[in-house]
């Protein structure tokens, strides 16, 4: 298959399934099951062909398709990779929650069809985002991620998910209205200066020039283009819809949403950081992604610990963990980015499993209210020592992956010379992980309330938790050699140098030496010509 | 030169009508408002278009004729023509503050833009300076308006005026780059219209301060 067939069929499969799983609201009684196999189907390709594009990715040079309009490269891989592992895990996921909801009368069977086909045309619109070379279709696919979205949101049509709704739809359309003008004035500065203009619309052509760029419309294009999609990637101040909006999707949504929709915001952030770098200089970008990061932090920790709805806690912890990665963006350096690159890939697993967890309790006890919400150990054993261990390593606890990210981000800040930062940011982690401790103390112990039904809800909404702490606790101890390789390759994108970052990648425990040791036994293993230089 | 000055003088009647469209009573009025500033908007997109001798822009003015001139504003007027919230109208700012910010925000878009060196402009600048400005009278819409029928006209003011960036500044871009924008934007509204419509119907309200069940 060639690179263009490949990205043709990853994009083209979750859209025909899409329009086919609406479609299917008209097959009278066999419009469940040819949703759901509409639904499965997709699922599968998108998580399959994902993980083939990062593998060849990683294995060569940057895929490029359509005439340049889609471009891949170690950056984007990574979050290829995430949209097709969440999404496919999310979307299993999603067969077992919605047919309980389904059974239960909360929703009717067009509705369901409703849902598998927004589910898919939203995977199409974050696999648009996070393959898209040409700038302004980037902002198409962001500001279509939220049209996709919106009705997953509203799915229940109740008060609050009504209000959610719109409240995401006006601030996210509104924001990154913002990220139209950034791209808009990148663009036709590009264009300007250009001896080639008709190239200018391609991200790649522009990183070429970027030197050339006007340095007034480059600072003023990044700011637009951090305010637009910083709405998009949940950052303080412009984070009010992401609680609301989480909360109130069905919960394989809101793993969705959180997991990978800001993640592709931030992607688009990313890209525009080094643009902005290699025209006027990190520092500047630098400056107000650390502002912006720690901000996010801060707020978001007090939110967290004193927040008595579920989800809202997840979503809240969702603007803690963005701001640790613009922090860790803005920090910079080797480290830093790879710090920041890593915490992405971590964050995104320990969130979908939480959010799938959220919902099995949501369906067990009917409600998020922490005070309500009680011995989950006793109801749902599996559920609850999911729940425990994935809330424990959300917090920064070892032997899981977030610790070891969040390792990375402190020890990039402190060599950077910023230790008062650190230590502010160390206390704010600590105060998350209180919150997040008690969440697990007040619902996962304690006696069960005896209108609950003992009992899991099934497989398909145990698996793929199952998988994702599996996955955590890989990333947590033992990096594979490909994801070690695709990150270091990334970071070196993101600092648009062609040096490898000196990572030594030791685990926390492990001294430099020993990693480097590791490292290079590795490296002799492998027979990939790219594995040369780590 | 006569070319740009029609099209710097169409893009101050731009400002007038948005005016219009927030200080509109009835959401009817406010579709045929927005209408009737859209083919504003067309005539600036041709006059641009004979003035910079730009083929692409013939072909945005007619997309814009078919979809902001009379696709949007229909679809609004028969949607949005039923729903009647007296509650939620009104604002935070009367007219004349309205106005007194409109001109403001024109003021400070004209100081902004002031800095900027790139030749293709020059002589475009206060239409461009319009530009931005109207993309924060439909920010500034948005935030003052009760009524959430009211913020959807905000966003689509908001959408004028980027288009209007776009066609000064990013005109040669491809055709299907157009496309996209166009449709992303006549699906946020269709959706927005849409979820006002449900509020309406669930809540019995268009009052933006009634969507308060969500704290904190």
């Amino acid at each position: 298959m060639t690179s263009s067939e490949l990205l043709v069929t990853l994009l083209s499969v979750p859209l025909a399934c899409s329009l086919f799983a609406f479609a299917t609201r008209w097959a009278g009684d066999a419009a469940r099951q040819l949703a759901t196999a509409a639904h499965l189907f997709s699922i599968v390709v998108v998580g399959g062909l994902a993980l083939l594009a990062a593998s060849k990715v990683l294995l060569g040079t940057p895929l490029i398709a359509g005439n340049h309009w889609l471009y891949i490269d170690s950056l984007g891989a990574i979050f290829l990779g995430l949209v097709g592992v969440v999404g496919c895990l999310t979307g299993v996921y999603s067969i077992g929650y919605m047919s309980h909801e389904l059974e239960h009368g909360e929703i009717d069977t067009a509705t369901l069809c409703n849902y598998y086909g927004f589910f898919n045309l939203f995977l199409f619109t974050m696999l648009l985002a996070v393959t898209a070379n040409n700038l302004i279709m980037m902002w198409v696919a962001v500001e279509a991620t939220t049209l996709g979205s919106t009705f997953l949101v509203g799915l229940y049509g109740q008060r609050s998910s009504l209000e959610a709704a719109w409240k995401y739809i006006i601030i996210c359309t509104v924001g990154v209205a913002f990220g139209l003008y950034g791209t808009v004035l990148i663009y036709s500065n590009a264009a300007s200066v250009m001896s080639q203009p008709e190239g200018a619309i391609f991200w790649t052509v522009v990183l070429e020039n970027a030197k050339s760029l006007d340095p007034t419309l480059v600072h003023l294009s990044f700011v637009f283009a951090l305010i637009g999609f910083g709405t998009k990637a949940g950052l303080f101040p412009m984070h009010a819809w992401l609680p609301d909006a989480h909360s109130e999707a069905p919960s394989p949504t809101s793993a969705l949403l959180s997991a990978v929709l800001l993640n592709c915001a931030l992607l688009i952030i990313i890209r525009y950081y080094i643009l902005v770098s290699k025209a006027i200089g990190p520092a500047f970008p630098q400056t107000l992604l650390m502002v912006l990061g720690i901000l996010s932090i801060a707020v978001a920790a007090f939110f967290i610990i004193v927040q008595r709805d579920m989800k809202r806690l997840l979503a809240y912890s969702s603007v803690e963990n963005m701001g640790l990665i613009a922090l860790s963006l803005g920090i910079g350096g080797p480290l830093g980015v790879l710090a920041a690159l890593f915490h992405t890939i971590n964050h995104s697993l320990a969130k979908a499993l939480l959010f799938c967890g959220s919902g099995n309790i949501l369906i067990k006890y009917g409600t998020r209210d922490l005070d309500a919400v009680k011995g989950v150990l006793k109801v749902a054993p599996i559920t609850g020592i999911l729940i425990t261990a994935g809330a424990l390593a959300l917090g920064g606890l070892p032997p899981f992956n977030v610790f070891v990210s969040e390792f990375f981000v402190i020890t990039a800040g402190i060599k950077a010379g910023h230790p008062v930062l650190m230590i502010i940011c160390l206390l704010l982690l600590t105060v998350v992980l209180a919150g997040l401790v008690r969440m697990v103390a007040s619902t996962v112990f304690g006696p069960s309330p005896e209108a609950v039904q003992k009992g899991e809800l099934g497989a398909l909404t145990l698996l793929p938790m199952a998988v994702l702490l599996v996955l955590m606790l890989v990333m947590g101890t033992c990096v594979p050699q490909s994801v070690r390789q695709l990150v270091a390759h990334a970071t070196s994108v993101v600092l648009n140098s062609d040096e490898q970052p000196d990572t030594q990648m030791a685990l926390p425990w492990q001294s430099p030496e020993q990693g480097k040791k590791d490292e290079k036994a590795e490296v002799s293993a492998a027979s990939a010509p790219v594995a040369a230089g780590i | 030169m006569t070319g740009t000055l029609i099209v710097n003088n169409l893009a101050g009647l731009l400002i007038v009508t948005s005016l219009m469209v927030i200080g509109a009573k009835r959401p009817t009025s406010s579709a045929l408002l927005y209408a009737l500033q859209s083919l504003v908007l067309v005539a600036i997109f041709l006059a641009l278009a004979v003035t910079k001798q730009a083929e692409e822009l013939y072909l945005w003015s007619i997309t814009s004729l078919v979809t902001k001139v009379v696709l949007v504003p229909y679809v609004m007027y028969r949607a949005l023509g039923s729903l009647r919230d007296p509650e939620a109208d009104g604002s935070i700012l009367s007219m004349p503050w309205m106005m007194l910010a409109a001109a403001i925000t024109v003021l400070a878009s004209f100081l902004v833009l002031d800095s900027v060196r790139l030749p293709a402009i020059t002589d475009l600048k206060p239409a461009l300076g319009v530009s931005l400005a109207h993309f924060f009278l439909g920010l500034l819409c948005i935030v003052t308006q009760r009524n959430i029928l009211k913020q959807i006209f905000g966003y689509c003011l908001m959408e004028n005026g980027a288009h209007l960036t776009l066609a000064l500044m990013a005109y040669k871009a491809p055709e299907l780059v157009e496309i996209g924008i166009a449709t992303d934007s006549i699906f946020a509204v269709v959706i927005m219209t849409l979820i006002a419509r449900k509020i309406h119907r669930t809540l019995n309200t268009l009052n933006v301060n009634q969507l308060t069940a969500l704290k904190g």
